[in-house]
């Protein structure tokens, strides 16, 4: 069945490439998203925990981040075809195919149950993720792309060697996870505390979190804001499976606690440089890319925390893809009316596009976590982890570092959407559709918030639990 | 003759770092090319017929043959024949690559295991470390790639340490070959050097909050 997708996408991706107009090219694509939707679905109803092709399984974590990416991915393709109006046709084309592509790697990573095919859809997310970024073939844009290649590539090369020191415990060569789940109790300690630490460094590429998130940042800021909100979510979360899975490798491990450890370093640190960027920068997408770091981070310090605040990781992330990818069609929007991104030149946004505003105003409260956002519910379990295991002098510097995104982030929102003057904004750029369909993103965040059923804080247990 | 094959590898890696010419950092990753298809010969010849092949034929075609090439031909493109403003000398570079061979040597040592052939793993490790002193010391964006095209030779070769009863780890070590010679080169060759004439690494700090 994923073989089906996966070839039904590249068939499509071809009649896009070969597309006489804009109009010709649009339909494939379309049509790959409604095939997307179906796959799921069907997935969902049919094939729900099964192993297809050896190497993927339909599992509660998968089917979990896979039906996020088939509600944000046509959000994102539908306000990219509005924000994309002056582009040439190669560019069109290009950019359609490498979100089609990039939204089957991201599928492949998180189906794969074997360290080796996660590594290798991953390492096809940066070719796909390059496209998007070079898009604009300015020179800027080959900066973020040379550096975004060159970065991820250093990085999936760092993964690699702690798959290859992981595969030391692996019997008769077998990488699935299962199989490494059982036997690497038996394993070298000293390697499988490098493999876990590498895997981690290389992994935080796409996870965009301490030490590699930087590449994250330029990407977002070179690709167009609708691509960004695919890349800073489901791309995002592809990383998070992926180091999630190892982890859950590592926990029947010795060594378990070390690798809790490496965790809550990697988040407290991501938590601190992106709650010190978002007070520097002066670009609304790249304080969107900060706060993604710094949520992400978030979510590496739950895990980091054990199974206790795990699943609240799982939450942290899945609610941020929802409240991220809303805020980026947002930004893209502000982009379009204003001709810029620069903070200190925007404002009055609330009178050129009341809906926008308050849409961004909701979406900032959501990821700030005040209720009834979904991620209050995830912070106040870390929180309650971090009292509960007596950890004060994190709680504190976690709580310090959150008040200064909080303030960092409110502060230029509300200079966006209030300050009086700024540039002159052309609101015949705005499109109303696209506005709502990043408001109704930011809006299903705050609903999970408020009536998140039973059955899906029993799924998130399952995915942490085993 | 395997053992004669890795001191050759080290002789390679020392050299990179005391010279300061770009053919000469072609001339040397061409020459790594030959080298680790010899150890994979050698190291692999348990394994199937078919597997060998393919391992052997993908070391010789990108890591020894068109990897050089695009690098002899990003420098005639280009004309930038030799490191200009190097961070450090070549004296301190020789000093600190040594440092990088002793630091193998002892980690080496350290985390002795039955299940990695360690004189591998040493020189892996050794290979990895230049690469990135490369990276670090050396300003041109061509040192760089130069740098990257090393670290990845030594994950090559640390795959060979490691992964010798797996080919299809080494399989997927030739997927990051072929990722790299494809996109970093063809993207250097047909953009950067168009774009950028001095091609220095300062040039690329426009993407900055």
């Amino acid at each position: 069945m994923i073989l089906g997708y996966i070839i039904t996408a590249l068939l499509l991706a071809t009649f896009t490439a070969v597309a006489p107009d804009r109009r010709m090219a649009r339909c494939p694509a379309a049509l790959f998203y409604a095939v997307q939707a179906a796959f799921f679905i069907g997935t969902v109803t049919y094939h729900a925990g099964e192993t297809v092709a050896q190497f993927f399984t339909f599992d509660g974590l998968g089917l979990l981040f896979f039906g996020l990416m088939t509600v944000i991915a046509p959000a994102a393709f539908y306000a990219g075809n509005r924000y994309l109006d002056r582009e040439t046709l190669r560019q069109y084309k290009l950019y359609n195919i490498s979100m089609m592509l990039l939204c089957v790697s991201i599928a492949g990573v998180y189906f794969a149950n074997h360290l080796a095919v996660t590594w290798i859809f991953l390492e096809a997310t940066t070719l796909c993720t390059a496209g998007l970024v070079y898009h604009r073939r300015s020179t800027r844009s080959l900066e973020a792309t040379w550096k975004y290649i060159f970065v991820c590539s250093t990085g999936i090369a760092i993964a690699y060697l702690g798959i290859l020191l992981l595969s030391t415990v692996a019997e008769g060569g077998d990488l699935s996870y299962a199989t490494l789940r059982e036997t690497v109790a038996s394993g070298n300690p000293l390697f499988v505390k490098l493999a876990f630490l590498f895997i981690v460094v290389g992994y935080s590429c796409k996870l965009e979190i301490f030490p590699l998130y930087t590449i994250g940042i330029d990407a977002n800021y070179a690709a167009p804001a609708p691509a960004s909100a695919l890349i800073s979510t489901a791309l995002v979360n592809a990383g998070f499976v992926a180091v999630l899975r190892v982890y859950r490798v590592v926990e029947a491990s010795p060594v378990f606690a070390w690798a809790c450890h490496v965790l809550v370093a990697a988040g407290v640190l991501s938590l601190l440089v992106g709650a010190l960027y978002l007070r520097r920068t002066n670009h609304y997408k790249r304080l969107l890319a900060y706060s993604t770091v710094e949520n992400m981070g978030l979510a590496t310090l739950m895990l980091g925390l054990g199974s206790g605040a795990a699943w609240a990781a799982v939450l942290h992330a899945a609610g941020h893809a929802l409240l991220k990818s809303g805020l980026f069609i947002q930004t893209a929007q502000v982009g379009k009316a204003y001709g810029s991104y620069r903070i200190n030149r925007l404002g009055d946004y609330m009178r050129v596009n009341r809906a926008g505003a308050v849409a961004l105003l909701l979406g900032v409260l959501g990821l700030t976590a005040f209720p009834p956002s979904v991620l209050f519910i995830s912070e106040l379990a870390l929180f309650r982890e971090l009292f509960g295991q007596h950890i004060w002098w994190l709680a504190i510097v976690v709580v310090l570092l959150v008040c200064v995104v909080m303030y960092s982030l409110w502060g230029r929102l509300a200079r966006l959407c209030y300050k009086p003057g700024g540039h002159p904004a052309d609101r015949a750029a705005i499109s109303p559709a696209a506005t709502w369909v990043g408001f109704v993103l930011i809006l299903l965040a705050l609903a999970a918030g408020v009536c998140l059923p039973q059955s899906v804080f029993e799924l998130l247990t399952a995915i942490t639990a085993g | 003759m395997l053992i004669a094959l890795v001191i050759l590898y080290v002789v390679t890696l020392v050299y990179f770092a005391i010279t300061e010419r770009f053919r000469n950092y072609a001339t040397l990753v061409g020459l790594q090319g030959w080298i680790l298809m010899g150890i994979a010969l050698m190291r692999l010849h348990g394994g199937s017929l078919a597997e060998l092949l393919f391992v052997v034929v993908e070391t010789l075609v990108f890591k020894a043959v068109i990897v050089p090439a695009m690098l002899f031909r990003i420098i005639r493109r280009t004309g930038i024949n030799r490191v200009s403003r190097g961070a450090v000398s070549v004296f301190d570079s020789l000093l600190l690559s040594v440092a990088a061979l002793g630091v193998s040597i002892g980690v080496t040592y350290y985390i002795a295991d039955t299940t990695v052939n360690m004189v591998f793993f040493g020189v892996a490790l050794y290979a990895l470390i230049s690469g990135l002193l490369l990276v670090i010391n050396r300003r041109r964006i061509f040192s760089h790639l130069v740098g990257f095209l090393v670290i990845e030779n030594g994950v090559f070769l640390f795959a060979m340490a490691i992964g010798a009863e797996m080919p299809f780890l080494i399989n997927i070590a030739i997927l990051l070959d072929i990722l790299i010679s494809v996109l970093m080169l063809g993207m250097f060759l047909s953009k950067i050097g168009a774009v950028m004439h001095d091609l220095d690494a300062d040039r690329l700090t426009t993407l900055k909050d």
